[in-house]
């Protein structure tokens, strides 16, 4: 089952320092930053969650003993009665968004390879800043608010958004070929916790002029990055005349399925479907059916384990900074430069935890051992006191053990998926299975988007952590087969070892 | 649907405070009439409002009110809406907002509710039947005299600065002001601005693009220049 250390790293460094000419790196920063770009756009919503629930609020009548003058300055938005109401809707505008980006991502998969990747990737970003624009910006300045309106919008920004990720990573397995993907590819994979930095940061810093300005500065600077991505992305190597991928590599079909490609947090899916279209001349077996791929042995329990992971890591990039200026009062720009830590913990998480596995060459034992400790880390944070120093560290050291996995756990699975007997080689049920997997994350997280606000309404926040513990104890249940059978495999190899040794 | 205060530049805000000064102008010469029209006659010579437009030479009467010349012309400066037969105030009387002096007496009057004096925040004097109380209660005037079968209440107090019966707390970023006898308002302090007082600043729009728009321009060259100037398909 796993091909030999030296085997696999030689070919690595030597093809990947050759090849690499300044396109490659144009191209890493291209794809990089215009999906940072996208990512940061989603986490400006979630920053600025409690300016627009104060904007869609008459003033809290509990706190203050009369009637508070004038009344325009005051009371006069009436779209919700009270915060805890435009807290349910901001929930189901997070589950709207992610239900059509899952949608879209399914879309995506089909229609991206018929279209210019680069018009498409452009024409996502573009449009989507206009809608972004006309969501947060627009509707305030003409004071128009509308729950209507707002769903409507977002569930067109959704679908657009899913464009972004299966045009960047296949622009990328255009270029960067098996050879260096592992180590490329892991670096890469930061670009949506990048995003989410960049989008905390931009928004921390002009909060202040009025949330309106938030929607203003992230989606224009989306809209500068798909003009300078149009006038500057080359798709393939082919463009300039360079050689395809598919022309140097020969008959490695079955290192590429076995090599785990990361990805991040939200998709992997068509990380598979595009980063394979190179060595498609090779003879195939037949596709394996959408059913079928759905009864292949695992692929059920792999999909809920995903949707539950994703549930809680995308849980923490949609409330984090609601959480803490609801529960410590703290003003939201703080919080919001806050949640940063949170993802600086997940790029760390998911690098030192990918090249631990890549040493160990076991995935299971690593994502168990980190998902038990990101338990104990989750408790710890929904304990952690009033200080911003020791909340900051906490949540740097939870987004390290959820981050990590949730990056593996797609590589794992599709490395392993790719693996079976069955599928070995045939890449259609590679993408197949991929885009089932990480499709019902996305529902999952969808889902859970909305029961954290209904929980959060009705029973509080240290609930809503048991939920998030209650879901990452899911996800250890539901990989447990993995495990068992990679520990077998690793008593069996050490048995082999002290036998031949 | 709520219509905040418009917090930000841009011309739809301009096109409307100018709609809304011509419709206070046009209103306030409405209102003069109205409120000033209300009770037939003109001002009674034996009131406090006549002694005190008599005393300043910059002001004149119309009907029953009593005008300013300047530096605002038009601004009601003195009501004399007393012995009319009046059950209850008349519509237009928040027209008269900024009266310095009001004479009610003389008129079968039942309460007047408090907020019917609101925005009233120049009012120094006012005559009611004897048997109201003053706007505001006792703790929002200076001085309550009775005097036959009329009250006068003088010296609207700032009930901003009083610490004991109403201990104000506006909300964060705003302060503190009157709003008339017995009332008061938050509005916003400093530089925060819009609706709850939420925005501080205003954003420097034609830097931010100015930037943007140099940045990108310079970024898309560059790229073009070393990446797609030698692209064969498109």
């Amino acid at each position: 089952m796993a091909v030999p250390r030296n085997l696999r790293r030689q070919p690595a460094n030597g093809s990947l320092v050759s090849h690499c000419t300044h396109h490659h790196i144009a191209v890493f920063l291209l794809t990089f930053f215009s999906y940072s770009l996208l990512h940061a756009s989603r986490k400006t919503f979630s920053n600025v969650k409690v300016s627009i629930s104060s904007q869609w609020t008459p003033s809290d009548i509990n706190t203050t003993a009369l009637e508070l003058q004038p009344y325009e300055l005051w009371n006069s938005s009436h779209l919700f009665p009270n915060a805890e109401e435009a807290t349910l809707f901001l929930g189901t505008l997070d589950t709207i968004f992610l239900f059509s980006y899952a949608v879209g991502l399914f879309v995506s998969g089909i229609v991206g390879d018929r279209l210019n990747l680069r018009w498409v990737l452009s024409f996502g970003m573009c449009s989507s800043a206009l809608v972004e624009f006309v969501f947060g910006t627009l509707t305030e300045w003409l004071h128009f608010y509308n729950k209507w309106f707002y769903c409507c919008l977002w569930v067109v920004n959704g679908l657009l958004q899913s464009t972004g990720w299966p045009c960047v990573v296949a622009i990328m397995g255009n270029w960067f070929g098996k050879a260096g993907r592992g180590f490329v590819f892991g670096l890469w994979s930061a670009c949506a916790s990048v995003g989410n930095i960049l989008g905390a940061f931009l928004a921390s810093c002009v909060l202040q002029y009025g949330y309106e300005y938030a929607f203003l500065v992230t989606a224009s600077v989306q809209f500068a990055g798909g003009i300078i991505v149009f006038f500057g992305l080359l798709i393939s190597p082919k463009e300039v005349g360079l050689p395809e991928l598919g022309e140097e590599q020969e008959g490695s079909a079955e290192e590429d399925a076995n090599k785990p490609l990361i990805s991040n947090n939200e998709e992997d899916e068509d990380d598979q479907n595009y980063s394979i279209q190179a060595p498609d001349t090779s003879n195939q077996p037949k596709a394996i059916g959408f059913f079928q791929a759905c009864c292949l042995p695992g692929v059920l329990l792999y999909s809920l384990a995903y949707a539950c992971l994703k549930l809680v890591n995308y849980s923490f990039f949609f409330w984090l900074p609601f959480y803490l200026s609801n529960n410590f009062g703290w003003k939201e720009a703080e919080a919001d430069q806050l949640s940063i830590w949170y993802d600086v913990g997940g790029i760390i998480g998911g690098t030192i935890q990918g090249l631990i596995s890549d040493m160990l060459q076991k995935r299971a034992p690593v994502l168990a051992i980190s998902l038990l400790l990101a338990i104990g880390s989750l408790f710890g944070y929904s304990r952690s006191p009033n200080s911003k120093p020791i909340n900051a560290f906490i949540m740097a050291i939870t987004g390290f053990f959820i981050g990590g996995p949730s990056n593996m756990i797609s590589s794992a699975i599709s490395a392993d998926l790719g693996r079976q007997e069955l599928v070995r080689g045939n890449s259609e049920a590679l993408a197949t299975v991929t885009g089932i997997v990480d499709g019902t994350g996305s529902i999952g997280a969808a889902v859970g988007q909305y029961l954290v606000s209904l929980i959060q309404d009705n029973l509080g926040w240290m609930w809503v952590f048991y939920f998030f513990i209650l879901m990452t104890s899911s996800t250890i249940l539901f990989i447990s087969p993995l495990l068992v059978r990679e520990i077998r495999l690793l008593l069996h190899e050490r048995r082999l070892r002290t036998r031949t040794g | 649907m709520g219509r905040p205060v418009a917090g930000g530049p841009g011309p739809r805000a301009w096109v409307l405070r100018l709609l809304l000064g011509l419709a206070a102008w046009r209103g306030g010469a409405a209102g003069r009439s109205a409120v000033c029209s209300c009770c037939p006659g003109p001002v009674r010579n034996g009131s406090s409002v006549a002694s005190y437009c008599a005393a300043r030479p910059a002001l004149e009467l119309q009907g029953r009110c009593c005008l300013s010349r300047e530096p605002e012309p038009g601004v009601i400066v003195g009501l004399d809406l007393g012995n009319c037969s009046l059950t209850f105030l008349c519509a237009g009387f928040p027209d008269a907002n900024t009266a310095v002096v009001i004479d009610l007496t003389e008129n079968p009057l039942g309460n007047i509710p408090n907020t019917s004096f609101q925005g009233f925040t120049r009012l120094q004097s006012i005559s009611l039947p004897r048997a109201l109380e003053c706007p505001g209660g006792n703790m929002a005037w200076d001085l309550n005299t009775t005097h036959g079968d009329s009250r006068t209440c003088q010296g609207q107090r700032n009930l901003c600065n009083s610490s004991g019966e109403l201990a104000w707390l506006c909300p964060e970023n705003s302060q503190c002001s009157p709003d008339g006898p017995g009332l008061v308002q938050c509005l916003c302090s400093g530089s925060y601005h819009g609706y709850k007082c939420l925005r501080e600043g205003t954003f420097p729009l034609l830097l931010f693009y100015g930037t943007l728009g140099a940045v990108t321009t310079t970024l898309s060259l560059l790229a073009w220049g070393s990446q797609r100037r030698k692209a064969k398909a498109s």
